[in-house]
């Protein structure tokens, strides 16, 4: 019997084991990480099968579950955790040669300790335990930005800290009221009492914890932090910002939404057209950016907008095309932040400008750059459009002029997206002059988690029928708030 | 004198409830007005300040007693709910750890910039 606790236990445990081992050898700790989420993705592959087949209920201490805290294994939880081992995994390695400078092992120490809070909010079904593993993800986060101490990096980590301490206080606030109403915080055990309170009164907390949480996923009013601390911190920490930890401050935000308020058609409507705001600036300003990894931030908070605007329609198909959404930005936006990684270091800046000739320069990377750019723009063979298709079939589903309307946006947003995106790409393969440049590659330890991306990206789309079955019965979970508090409370 | 008793009762009532949100929004308003980095970092003190005092309101009983089962004599109606004090102090720790970072960034801040005042340092922009 595999525990899901091991999840968040062993990655917790190494990462406070990491100073003690560097006395060892200063050599080893570098991988660390690596044999961490090599754990982590073997145990939580393992468990997908078990899970579809029920959740798995933890109680932490011995008690029964509305008294203690409990961890839910369901199927959204176990996608979420192997996503964030395979990330992980991947940036862990990447990161063995492209950390070089500064405090290697707070570097490694801090990464630990960020994914395993994001594992920990995935898997928790206790509302404080989420708060707690949320500020874990906001605190490592905020010192991964300042990492290198450079001007930019520390004026954006002041920022997001600032932001991000406002927003965990809301949050707090939220939570501390929800336990008034309810005197409890078992998820479940509030989600079966919330009918039983006046709406109004749930009203408040509800503001309080989704503009809390809209804090740490960049949802759009509350998003000014990301572009700065996207683009400022090194490209292994974007790649897991990007790619993980905005995703996991959506995934809250829809945990708290489905299960423990579950949704009114009002709630949904704001979560539709917060969703095509934040689609609509982030593209809007991702077009206007010269900065390479400032674009890509602001593309990120145009896809969050996509993935909340699928959850806003709140079907099943919907919420399915929203998780895929979800896997295939993760993929794609940790791709071209590794790609981009180096091509910053070998030009040594960040403007789209100076990558003139990359494509000669640095054949395979670019052309991972360019099929990570096409994924997340949504052109046929490659995850993205699969993940977009879903979403958009289901809004036509609907039948609803305001859907049609709804619709007609984000493919304007998708179209705004591809001409930045083939801009880009354009520099990469047809600007500059054509003199045979020497070739200078990323090291192995680069391409390999740039090579295992690309596959995955163009692989998910052949065996698309088993993620898709996963991903039904995780939208089944969420969707289905009744099976949820009965497979915990019992 | 209706209305003073009607006043004093309700204030008897919510008293911390009005405490907690005064902090809060004080600390909110420092932060959004005030220019000086460190006064933005007392400001989120004081905020979570505020969030813990309202944490901790939400489980107080007016001369209650502690939770103890075992020790006889204690008025089981009476019992302080003990939950409230647990996240306290969890936040407390939080918030300590955001605070000491919050801190030393500013130290580095001010190793860049000659300066703690946030209207001048704007080198990252939309």
């Amino acid at each position: 019997m595999v525990n899901p606790v091991l999840l968040i236990v062993v990655p917790l445990g190494l990462a406070f084991a990491l100073p003690l081992l560097g006395l060892i050898s200063k050599k080893i700790i570098k991988f660390i990480p690596v044999i961490a989420f090599i754990f982590n993705l073997v145990i939580s592959s393992l468990l997908i099968p078990r899970v579809l087949d029920h959740p798995i209920i933890i109680s932490i201490g011995g008690f029964p579950p509305p008294f203690c805290i409990s961890l839910v294994a369901g199927p959204v939880g176990i996608i979420f955790s192997t996503l964030i081992a395979l990330i992980g995994l991947l940036v862990s390695i990447y990161a063995l040669s492209y950390i070089k400078e500064g405090p290697e092992e707070k570097y490694h120490i801090l990464y630990l300790l960020l994914l395993t809070g994001a594992t920990g909010v995935v898997l928790t079904g206790d509302i404080f335990n989420l708060f707690v593993f949320f500020e874990i993800v906001c605190i490592s986060s905020y010192s991964l930005v300042a990492y290198r101490g450079d001007k930019a990096g520390i004026e954006s980590a002041v920022k997001y800290l600032i932001q991000g301490t406002v927003g965990s206080s809301f949050l707090l606030i939220g939570i501390g009221l929800l336990y008034g109403l309810f005197g409890t915080l078992n998820m479940a055990d509030i989600a079966q009492n919330i009918t039983s309170i006046s709406p109004l009164s749930i009203f408040v907390p509800l503001v309080l914890i989704i503009t809390g949480l809209g804090v740490e996923a960049a949802i759009f009013p509350l998003n000014s932090w990301l572009p700065d601390a996207h683009s400022s911190a090194p490209s292994s920490v974007s790649a897991i910002l990007s790619g993980i930890a905005i995703e996991v401050g959506l995934y809250a935000v829809i945990r708290v939404i489905f299960t423990i308020f579950g949704g009114s058609s009002n709630i949904f409507m704001f979560l539709l057209f917060l969703g095509i705001l934040t689609l609509l600036i982030g593209e809007m300003s991702a077009f206007s950016q010269n900065n390479i990894k400032r674009m890509l931030a602001y593309s990120s908070i145009g896809q969050i907008g996509l993935i909340l605007f699928a959850f806003g329609i709140a079907t099943s198909n919907a919420v399915t095309g929203g998780l895929f959404q979800l896997v295939s930005h993760t993929l794609a936006k940790a791709l071209l932040f590794l790609t981009v990684g180096y091509m910053i270091r070998r030009t040594g800046s960040m403007d789209i400008s100076a990558f003139e000739g990359m494509g000669r320069k640095m054949p395979f990377t670019s052309l991972a750059f360019t099929i990570g750019a096409f994924s997340i723009v949504g052109l046929p063979p490659f995850v993205g459009f699969f993940s977009k298709f879903l979403i958009i079939r289901a809004a036509l589903a609907k039948q609803d002029v305001l859907f049609i309307v709804l619709v007609g946006l984000v493919l304007l947003g998708t179209v705004i997206e591809g001409a930045y995106f083939f801009r880009v790409v354009h520099v990469l393969y047809f600007k500059g002059e054509k003199v045979n440049q020497e070739r200078k590659e990323a090291p192995i330890t680069a391409l390999i988690p740039i090579f295992v991306l690309v596959i995955l990206i163009v692989g998910i789309v052949i065996y698309h029928r088993y993620i898709i079955i996963i991903l039904n019965s995780a939208a089944s979970e969420l969707l289905n708030k009744v099976e949820y508090i009965r497979s915990v409370l019992g | 004198m209706n209305l003073l008793s009607n006043v004093m009762n309700f204030l008897n009532n919510y008293v911390y409830y009005i405490g907690a949100f005064g902090l809060i929004f004080i600390g909110l308003c420092i932060i959004l007005i005030k220019r000086n980095l460190i006064k933005v970092i007392i400001g989120l003190s004081i905020l979570s300040t505020g969030v813990n005092l309202f944490l901790i309101s939400v489980g107080y009983i007016s001369k209650g007693t502690a939770p103890i089962f075992s020790k006889s004599g204690l008025d089981s109606t009476r019992m302080v709910d003990p939950v409230p004090h647990a996240l306290v102090l969890t936040a407390i720790v939080i918030g300590v750890a955001v605070l000491a970072l919050a801190l030393s960034l500013a130290i580095r801040l001010y190793h860049h910039y000659g300066t703690l005042n946030l209207r001048k340092i704007k080198e990252q922009r939309w």
